[in-house]
């Protein structure tokens, strides 16, 4: 087929000039150029499809085809931004929790709705391959959080092909199956993720760090794909001081966090199996009720987890297997002694939408935070959950959980009145509600 | 003799099973797209957003209809083997984690025809009977 001279005007003036100027500047030059007629694009699939057009141009089939004034100083540009605005999307939680004894998270034996969640985020895809993005973060969940608000991630992203992309900013640590979701009530059944793998009470340790993230998808054929992403930063910790507890941090630094998730998706439709590896350093001062100068700890850690997913229809089936080495190196061993300590963990979870606004959900979850120790109440804890998930419509839902633990290792003993974890009640069950509206 | 025939009656009913085109949405393209047939697995990689450029490194429009729509029911429990639901909160999970953005949604037929002639890249599927106004029909291998 023929192109239109305005076409090749408009293809020649693009050719010859770089890339880069506003969409709106674009878009005026391109309306000088004259109309151009839907012919004058190339087929994709042809070499001269991608290196002409910017794909975002609107061809106009209804136009004279002359164009003979075409200035020279159009220019090509990657148009999509003109096409995908910046996007908005929020929610907002409030749960209540309440436990038959020991404080879990909260002052929950008395009943505590200190259970407070509120995201806001925005994305701007800027052209094809750049997104700018950031989420407003607000949370209370008992001693922490207290509605401060921060930016739960920030990043640039550049999409350069599926198989390679570049994060930066902070950006959220994609730990297992879903570290990097926990936040979002509206993705899962449960009110709670397993706690033997990720704790609430650990969310600023776990959830982001700032730096870079290489990420990338690859298409494997009749192999499935594979999802990876690898990253590198630091994390900044917030050292305000726990009320009641007998240590005051003084400092906490974290030098390094560097890790990676690998997952494949072999061709069963909905199967995910895969791994994450974490590496981090702490380093702190913390002031000892009794000690005049404060001690020196630092806590290098090896983290990883072993995932498996199968989510297909309306059943979702998940279990993780994890290991968490620490060692602790002290400068004042008498009072905070060195060691070397590997916790287990693990859950298997089961969830299935019964109808559209329906669905329940079983977990179990263990947790050894020290493997030598497995004995006693405060080696230990096993949870056995049961969850309803109620979708009042697309944008509000209500769950109700109920939870039978066996064990305090989960607990915190300052929020327990700074009693030991070997003195509080063993056996004990946790109930909660929670609403999320979301947009 | 009788498990030979059975064998062959069975795969008959399957070959014509496979055969069958996806009744309840067509799936379309834009007018310049050469393609006319697509593979399945390619298919869930664009509209879970895991594949974002055609194989000569164009950009990929996937576009979805409201989740409530019948022709998007039958999509995603054919294609994407989830249901709308499930699909919802995959997307959840990359929206809030900042991993990316969710195709649009729109809320009728036309409204994705429209879109799909005049984005170039983009892929959508409406019901079946809807006039297509030049958007490419692609079979689904």
């Amino acid at each position: 087929m023929q192109r239109t001279r305005a076409g090749v005007a408009a293809t020649d003036a693009l050719e010859s000039s770089p890339g880069g100027v506003e969409n709106m500047a674009l878009l005026e030059t391109l309306k000088s150029c004259g109309p151009i007629a839907a012919h004058d694009y190339p087929f994709p699939g042809t070499p001269s499809y991608r290196k002409e057009w910017p794909h975002a141009l609107l061809p106009r089939s209804d136009g004279p085809r002359s164009a003979r004034t075409a200035p020279r100083r159009c220019r090509r540009i990657d148009l999509a931004g003109a096409n995908r605005p910046a996007r908005g999307f929020g929610f907002i939680s409030q749960g209540f929790l309440l436990s038959s004894s020991n404080d879990y998270l909260a002052h929950s034996s008395d009943g505590s709705f200190e259970f407070t969640e509120i995201g806001l985020n925005f994305t701007l895809p800027a052209t094809d391959r750049l997104t700018l993005g950031l989420q407003i973060f607000s949370h209370d969940l008992g001693p922490i959080g207290d509605y401060r608000a921060t930016l739960d991630w920030f990043a640039v992203d550049y999409h350069w092909r599926d198989w390679l992309g570049l994060r930066a900013g902070r950006v959220k640590l994609p730990f297992g199956l879903y570290n990097d979701s926990s936040d979002i009530d509206s993705a899962r059944t449960s009110i709670l993720l397993p706690q033997s793998i990720y704790p609430a009470q650990n969310r600023d340790f776990l959830l982001a760090q700032t730096g870079f993230e290489l990420y990338g998808y690859r298409g494997l054929g009749a192999g499935g794909g594979v999802d990876y992403r690898l990253y590198g930063g630091t994390i900044f910790l917030d050292t305000r001081p726990q009320p009641g507890s007998p240590i005051t941090v003084v400092d906490l630094n974290v030098p390094f966090v560097a890790g990676g998730r690998f997952l494949w998706m072999p061709p069963i439709d909905g199967l995910r199996l895969g791994g994450s590896v974490q590496f981090l350093r702490l380093e702190t001062n913390l002031l000892l009720t009794a000690m005049p100068n404060p001690v020196a700890v630092n806590i290098p850690a090896m983290l990883w987890v072993a995932s498996v997913e199968y989510a297909v229809r309306d059943l979702v089936f998940a279990a993780e297997y994890s290991r968490w080495r620490v060692r602790t190196e002290s400068s004042e061993p008498s009072i905070f002694p060195q060691g070397l300590t590997f916790s287990e963990r693990g859950y298997a979870l089961a969830s299935y939408r019964l109808n559209p606004w329906l669905q329940a959900g079983a977990c179990y979850s263990v947790l050894f935070p020290n493997v030598q120790r497995r004995g006693g109440r405060e080696g230990r804890e096993f949870d056995a959950a049961l969850t309803l998930r109620f979708d009042v419509n697309r944008y509000w839902l209500v769950k109700v959980e109920g939870h039978y633990l066996h064990g305090t290792a989960g607990l915190s003993s300052s929020l327990n009145g700074n009693r030991p974890l070997s003195a509080l009640e063993p056996d004990w069950a946790l109930f909660a509600v929670k609403t999320t509206a979301f947009f | 003799m009788r498990i030979g025939a059975f064998i062959l009656i069975g795969l008959a009913a399957a070959s014509l099973a496979a055969e069958q085109p996806r009744s309840g949405y067509v799936l379309i393209g834009h007018p310049a797209g050469r393609a006319s047939r697509i593979d399945r697995t390619f298919l869930v990689e664009v509209f879970l957003r895991r594949a974002t450029r055609w194989p000569d490194d164009t950009p990929i429009y996937p576009v979805d209809l409201a989740p409530d729509a019948p022709a998007r029911v039958r999509f995603s429990q054919d294609i994407l083997s989830r249901s709308v639901a499930s699909v919802r909160s995959y997307w959840q999970q990359r929206i809030f984690s900042g991993q990316g953005l969710p195709p649009p949604e729109l809320s009728n037929d036309e409204a994705v025809v429209s879109y799909v002639v005049t984005h170039p890249g983009a892929i959508g599927y409406v019901a079946a009977g809807t006039a297509l106004n030049g958007a490419t029909p692609l079979d689904v291998n």
